[in-house]
């Protein structure tokens, strides 16, 4: 019988074209990823019908978690006279400012490596007393991760987490929060003072589960240094009219 | 000779920085909602505060759904359930609330709703939005004919961006123009809200106000007899 002779073929691919287009992919994703930032607290905002875009630049996003702790997060835009770097430190610098106004027992004043530190944090809040022991953390070894886990609340008492807040209907005995809005709408940067103006410099970042009393605090103390208008983030449900 | 690379490792290498990558990013922006709240110094002129005539006026308190027997907020699946109170008018409608057990129950006009989307078959309202959208029928009458002269291209051609741009600009326009006449009968809607109530029932109430094309609306603080009334209204419908 004769024998029907199967060429051998090679089973080799080449994979040469596949490569390309997953270089192309990376690279697509690479340069449209942004980062999620890492927040102290995770919320999972409501849905809303509203289609409006949150800003991506010049705004302080006030970031509530459901027992009614605040950090701050800004975003501010990409141009060379205020970036965000610069922003922060200018922050930094006028909430002493107007601290030490008011607590003329023990005023507060930060060293350049402190305000360096600042300047690249994500999200912060901690009581402006702690501030100077929060930022010297970093020169510890694993400092960042500290840093986040103070954030996050580790449970040590000497460690409080969270900007203090409280009912204040009084423009000139200011809390905590309201002097970091109010050194916010100080500052010299324009584009952001003009946004916190117009009501989209500042957004409200909270769960759907959170109460109302919680979400209020913050309104109501908004509201006590006029800033009668912001907005509040939203997650997008399925259009309905 | 013929030189072959084998690319197969480096294509395992590119998909795992593809799948990081697609792993990290945030493709969905989140959505905002703007609001503006009047500011907190006590107006001591009385005649300068806009005053809502009593027909007009709708009251919305929003609650959460309380455990059987007890003050506590209770959850299904996580979420809480919101329960949405409304009035007409003042509280105790015409004569008032009293000061009794009695008068309170009898003159109580608290009634209670939820939040509810269009039915699916029928695309009516349901819920508060039918409440809601009952007291502004005027304005969403006019409204609904712009909607649809948007529609037949009465703003001008839908044909392509620019043009669509420039006729959602027009209806715009008009739409507010409708939204803020003064000879159409509108509600002045009054949003309250217990302590427990969620965050997110807040928002959705704002929507409600969006859907609803409700221009006069505010947040304001419980009084004594939004209180009184809802815990009568528990009182009395307890399970």
């Amino acid at each position: 019988m004769g024998r029907v002779k199967i060429a051998k073929k090679s089973t080799f691919i080449d994979m040469t074209a596949m490569s390309d287009v997953t270089v192309l992919l990376l690279t697509f994703f690479m340069l449209t990823s942004t980062f999620l930032s890492k927040e102290p607290a995770t919320v999972i905002t409501p849905p809303s019908v509203s289609t409006e875009k949150v800003q991506e630049t010049n705004v302080v996003q006030v970031l509530v978690n459901p027992e009614g702790k605040i950090w701050l997060t800004m975003n501010n835009d990409t141009s060379a006279n205020w970036s965000n770097e610069k922003m922060r430190v200018a922050v930094l610098d006028k909430v002493a400012e107007i601290y030490n106004e008011t607590h003329k027992s023990k005023p507060i004043s930060f060293t350049p490596e402190q305000k360096y530190t600042f300047s690249k944090l994500g999200a912060f809040g901690v009581p402006l007393a702690k501030m100077g022991e929060f930022l010297n953390t970093i020169n510890e070894p694993e400092g960042q991760t500290k840093m986040d886990k103070w954030l996050e609340g580790d449970g040590n008492p000497n460690h409080p987490t969270g900007i203090p807040i409280s009912w204040n209907q009084n423009d000139q005995t200011p809390n905590e929060f309201q002097m970091w809005m109010k050194a916010m709408r100080q500052s010299d940067n324009e584009n952001l003072v003009n946004a916190i103006k117009d009501g989209t410099g500042v957004a409200i970042k909270a769960d759907q589960n959170t109460s109302f009393e919680v979400v209020h605090l913050v309104m109501d103390n908004l509201q006590t240094i006029h800033m009668n208008k912001f907005t509040l983030l939203t997650a997008l449900k399925g259009a309905e009219e | 000779m013929q030189i072959r690379v084998d690319f197969t490792p480096m294509v395992d290498m590119n998909m795992l920085l593809i799948t990081f990558f697609m792993l990290c990013t945030t493709m969905i922006k989140s959505q905002t909602l703007t609001i503006a709240l009047p500011s907190n110094e006590k107006v001591d002129n009385v005649e300068n505060m806009s005053q809502a005539s009593e027909d007009d006026a709708v009251t919305i308190i929003l609650d959460a759904k309380r455990k059987k027997g007890s003050m506590d907020v209770d959850t299904v699946n996580g979420k809480v359930v919101p329960v949405v109170y409304y009035y007409f008018g003042k509280p105790g409608g015409a004569a008032g609330l009293g000061n009794s057990p009695e008068s309170i129950a009898a003159n109580n006009n608290l009634q209670v709703s939820e939040f509810l989307s269009n039915d699916e078959k029928t695309m009516q309202a349901r819920g508060i939005r039918a409440i809601i959208q009952e007291r502004n029928k005027d304005v969403l009458t006019e409204i609904n004919a712009l909607k649809k002269k948007y529609q037949d291209g009465g703003f001008g051609s839908l044909e392509t961006k620019a043009d669509r741009e420039k006729a959602q600009m027009a209806y715009d326009e008009a739409a507010s123009k409708v939204r803020k006449d003064e000879n159409l009968k509108k509600p002045v809607i009054i949003i309250k809200s217990t302590p427990q109530a969620s965050f997110g029932s807040l928002v959705s109430v704002l929507d409600e106000m969006q859907i609803n094309s409700i221009s006069k609306y505010q947040i304001d603080n419980m009084t004594k007899a939004d209180s009184i009334m809802v815990i009568d209204y528990q009182n009395r419908h307890h399970e």
